[in-house]
């Protein structure tokens, strides 16, 4: 419980940091906030023109009254309109959520579903035939970046054979899960291979090392099969790294993300962010950047927790203090 | 008449998939002339002609007697269906017409929401559309515009002169609108008919019907833009009196439109609904087509447009008809600018090889420009006093002597749009001037809806632009006109704050003339005073491909009210109109 306290104490402070930095970011920009009132308004804003956005913007305010302004603001979701097409931002950063969230759930299902059984077979065939094929083929998938796999992917599916929409454009799972799946598959599996490949690798050094624990060799002494010898008592405790490294991974294929909605048209978080840092929308920066911020400070925390329930010798450990 | 094979593989045009700016603003491209009418004067059939009094006579033609859409003869429109349109960019700021910062794919989207109350033609003049006639007295001082009987907008508005009024006051109060309708003086309800609206000039003013095709006459409804002015959220959810009803508006994304079940000049629209979703890169929009996400295209691209000349898997028509030219604005009075001097701008010039880009980059499709005006325009010269070679030597010495008495650093900031093509064309360039002598020069590549804003502001140095469509010099009077050039920071559409008044005097001297003759030996002499000064560093002159799938049909002319035949352009070079497109079902 102390722990979980603690890591709750540790992810609030970071919230708070974050969410300070980024609400004062609009002081630091060059030109300072007569860019700002300039972008809003257009040139040639009345003084109460320029009061007004300073005023719906709190940087007529100190930095803590700003930071809180701003905070309220954000937590009512009351988040102001771009600056060029008049669109709440709210309502813009919600329609690109799910976007990106769809995409780095596929992403790392598809990964982590491939990965997994891979590895573990690749561990206990160590140095076999499928297991050199698979590690020469992880190695050759990590060196192939995104930006690069995304047009190949684009040229032989969608513009040769035309399987896949190209660009990808975004359908509700409810309104239409084909059409859905299509638009999210190639992006999916751009995002997926350099996951897969760096998960693959991960477990398989881990599930190499357990196999080779005592507990193992007392299984299969007791006679425990192949299949739960391998999933039942080798996996769990070789997770470790794994979960790590999915969470981890997070910060990157939010980064994947960026590059792959931008190549494939996909109108997500990462777009949206480009999009705005173009534009110079910079209160959609602002919450773009907190959003994406706060998933991955939250996704970090569940891994944190996560790990006491992955492998008990973490519990036991902690319990003896 | 086969439209579509007039229409294709005739003109050169020119690659630079540069921003359009809003040459609608005043109707500055409006098409016209088929490939026939290619004397330079085609197009310059005196205003006094064709928008005389006795013009509103032709103008009767109402909804129900429209004629028959002008397809060819095989080709019988099926009513339905949806068609996706990828367009270049998604430029507009607040679908509101007066706020409009339009570029092409803007036009070429919006224009189905909103009517103009004039059409250009097929003759090289206008005609009503929305309006039912547009009249002047006697000295074009003062010109009724009556609106047409029976339109209601998209939400129930009647269309009156009360709408009129309410559209063009606040074109009129519009800052960009605004400078094309400089000589307007009053705006008001006819007492004598509440469907007229009476506009009275402060000076003689033949051409102003021509700024109606644009943003300026586009009719909005008044309840709408009342309601939009307090509620910001609902400035880009338009209503007009168009074919096509605002469906839906992501910015960056899709603007979806609906058919008007009602719209007053049936048959058209034929498609149930019209998706323009904006791919900005020209070979990822082509891709999109190949890939049969989006049945239809708009692009400048060489390398596409000349792929399509030969496949014919993917029908094309391309659009080069009064067409705007591509080039490299400069701005030429900046305070402490060394392209405030003559010697540089030519120089930049001299240096450049605009062949050399149409044929790498461009494929060869387009024709080298040597000034403003492209064939089919009044003004049109071969030969202008602009440096129709690459000469290094001459750029050398030009900066050399510049220099001698400029001593210190030459440094110049050139602005691109993210378009990779661009930003090969700008690195050449770099190149080219580097060489010339050039100590610096530093690429700024800007997003599309910001290109627009940055021009009009007068931020820039040296800018990759097209522009100068149309065919009467009026229609250029506010990008090269002193009194349109304001300083930097405040918003000018002169971009390149050009304040010759040579220049001046030639545009003051076409707008209040009406002999044909003359007004052709001003837009020639514009041409060569552009060629001397190196006011823009010319570059070849626009052609626009329209690519769609095989199934899709319609990129046609129609036939206008009045029966006159509405050309490709209405306003903007390269655009169409979606409400003649039908697809096979």
């Amino acid at each position: 419980m102390r722990y979980v306290t603690r890591k709750l104490a540790q992810t609030v402070f970071v919230v708070v940091v974050v969410t300070f930095l980024t609400s004062i970011a609009l002081r630091f920009l060059p030109g300072g906030t007569d860019v700002i009132v300039a972008l809003k308004t257009g040139p040639g804003a009345t003084p109460e023109q320029t009061a007004k956005v300073l005023e719906e913007l709190g940087l007529n305010k100190s930095l803590l009254g700003q930071y809180f302004s701003w905070l309220k603001d954000f937590v009512t979701g009351d988040w102001g309109t771009t600056f060029r097409t008049n669109q709440s931002i709210a309502t813009e950063v919600k329609r690109a959520l799910p976007v990106s969230v769809y995409l780095m759930v596929y992403g790392q299902i598809v990964a982590l579903g491939l990965a997994v059984p891979t590895a573990v077979w690749s561990a206990y065939k160590q140095n076999s035939r499928f297991d050199r094929l698979a590690t020469t083929s992880a190695f050759a998938m990590l060196s192939m970046p995104n930006f690069i796999v995304a047009p190949i992917l684009i040229l032989f599916f969608s513009v040769n054979n035309k399987w896949f929409p190209y660009p990808s454009l975004y359908t509700s799972l409810w309104d239409d899960p084909m059409a859905h799946f299509k638009a999210f598959a190639l992006p999916t599996i751009t995002i997926a291979i350099p996951l897969y490949a760096g998960y693959m690798r991960v477990l398989r050094a881990d599930m190499i090392g357990t196999l080779q624990s005592d507990f193992i060799t007392t299984a299969r002494a007791k006679g425990v099969g192949t299949g739960p010898m391998l999933f039942k008592h080798a996996l769990r405790p070789s997770l470790f790294s794994l979960v790590t490294s999915a969470a981890v991974n997070v910060g990157a294929l939010m980064g994947g993300v960026v590059i792959v909605e931008q190549v494939f048209g996909l109108n997500g978080m990462g777009r949206l962010t480009v999009q705005s840092v173009i534009g110079r929308e910079y209160p959609t920066v602002q919450y773009c950047v907190v959003i994406l911020a706060l998933i991955y400070i939250f996704i970090n925390l569940l891994v944190d927790l996560a790990y006491a329930w992955i492998d008990p010798r973490v519990r036991a450990s902690r319990a003896l203090g | 008449m086969g439209q579509m094979s007039t229409q294709s593989r005739r003109k050169p045009g020119r690659l630079l998939a540069v921003l359009v700016i809003s040459a609608g603003l005043i109707g500055a491209a409006c098409g016209g002339d088929d490939e026939n009418s290619t004397t330079t004067d085609g197009g310059s059939t005196p205003v006094s002609e064709t928008t005389g009094p006795g013009g509103s006579d032709t103008t009767a033609a109402t909804a129900t007697t429209a004629p028959p859409p002008t397809t060819a003869a095989e080709e019988v429109p099926v009513p339905g269906g949806k068609v996706v349109f990828a367009i270049e960019a998604d430029t507009s700021s607040p679908w509101r017409p007066s706020e409009m910062v339009c570029a092409i794919g803007c036009y070429q989207v919006i224009r189905n929401i909103y009517d103009s109350l004039v059409m250009p033609n097929d003759a090289g003049s206008w005609s009503p559309y929305l309006a039912d006639s547009v009249t002047p007295n006697d000295d074009y001082t003062e010109w009724k515009i009556t609106a047409r009987e029976g339109v209601t907008f998209h939400d129930g508005t009647p269309f009156d002169g009360a709408a009129i009024v309410e559209n063009l006051t606040r074109a009129k109060e519009g800052i960009l609108t605004g400078n094309a309708l400089r000589p307007v003086e009053t705006i008001a309800v006819d007492p004598a008919d509440p469907m007229t609206a009476v506009v009275t000039m402060n000076t003689e003013w033949a051409a102003f019907p021509f700024v109606l095709i644009g943003q300026a006459g586009m009719e909005a409804s008044p309840t709408w833009l009342a309601a939009s002015d307090t509620d910001d959220t609902l400035k880009s959810k338009p209503v007009g009196t168009g074919p096509f009803v605002y469906a839906d508006y992501k910015p960056d994304e899709v603007f979806s439109m609906t058919k008007n079940p009602d719209y007053w000049n049936s048959p058209y629209p034929y498609l149930d609904a019209i998706e323009f979703r904006p791919i900005p890169d020209a070979l990822n929009r082509r891709d999109a087509l190949k890939s049969g996400t989006v049945d239809l295209i708009h692009t400048t691209n060489g390398e596409t447009i000349s792929e399509y000349r030969e496949n014919t898997d993917l029908p094309m028509v391309e659009i080069s008809n009064n067409a705007e030219t591509g080039f490299t604005l400069l701005h030429v009075t900046q305070e402490g600018s060394p392209l405030t001097d003559v010697r540089v701008r030519c120089a930049l010039a001299y240096a450049s090889d605009e062949q050399l880009l149409i044929d790498t980059i461009g494929a060869g499709i387009s024709q080298i420009a040597f000034g403003p005006f492209s064939p089919t325009q009044v003004g049109y010269l071969e030969h202008t006093g602009f440096p129709e070679a690459q000469d290094m030597a001459k750029a050398q010495e030009l900066i050399a002597a510049y220099k001698a008495e400029n001593p210190g650093e030459l440094n110049l900031s050139l602005a691109t749009t993210q378009d990779q093509t661009n930003l090969t064309i700008a690195q050449q360039q770099q190149q080219w001037w580097t060489e010339a002598g050039v100590d610096n020069v530093t690429i700024d590549q800007i997003d599309q809806g910001n290109y627009i804003v940055t021009a009009l502001l007068g931020n820039f140095q040296v800018f990759q632009w097209r522009n100068h469509g149309g065919f009467d010099l009026d229609q250029q009077y506010i990008w090269w006109h002193s009194s349109a050039a304001p300083p930097v920071g405040e918003l000018a559409l002169n971009f390149g704050r050009i304040r010759d008044p040579q220049l001046d005097a030639l545009l003051d001297e076409n707008r209040a003339s009406t002999d044909p003759d003359r007004k052709k030996a001003i837009a020639e002499e514009v041409n060569q005073l552009f060629g001397t000064q190196c006011y823009n560093i010319w570059g070849s002159y626009t052609i626009w491909g329209i690519l769609s799938k095989p199934t899709v049909h319609g990129v046609n002319l129609f036939t206008l009210p009045d029966g006159a035949q509405a050309p490709f352009g209405a306003g903007f070079a390269g655009t169409f109109y979606p409400m003649t497109l039908w697809v096979e079902q």
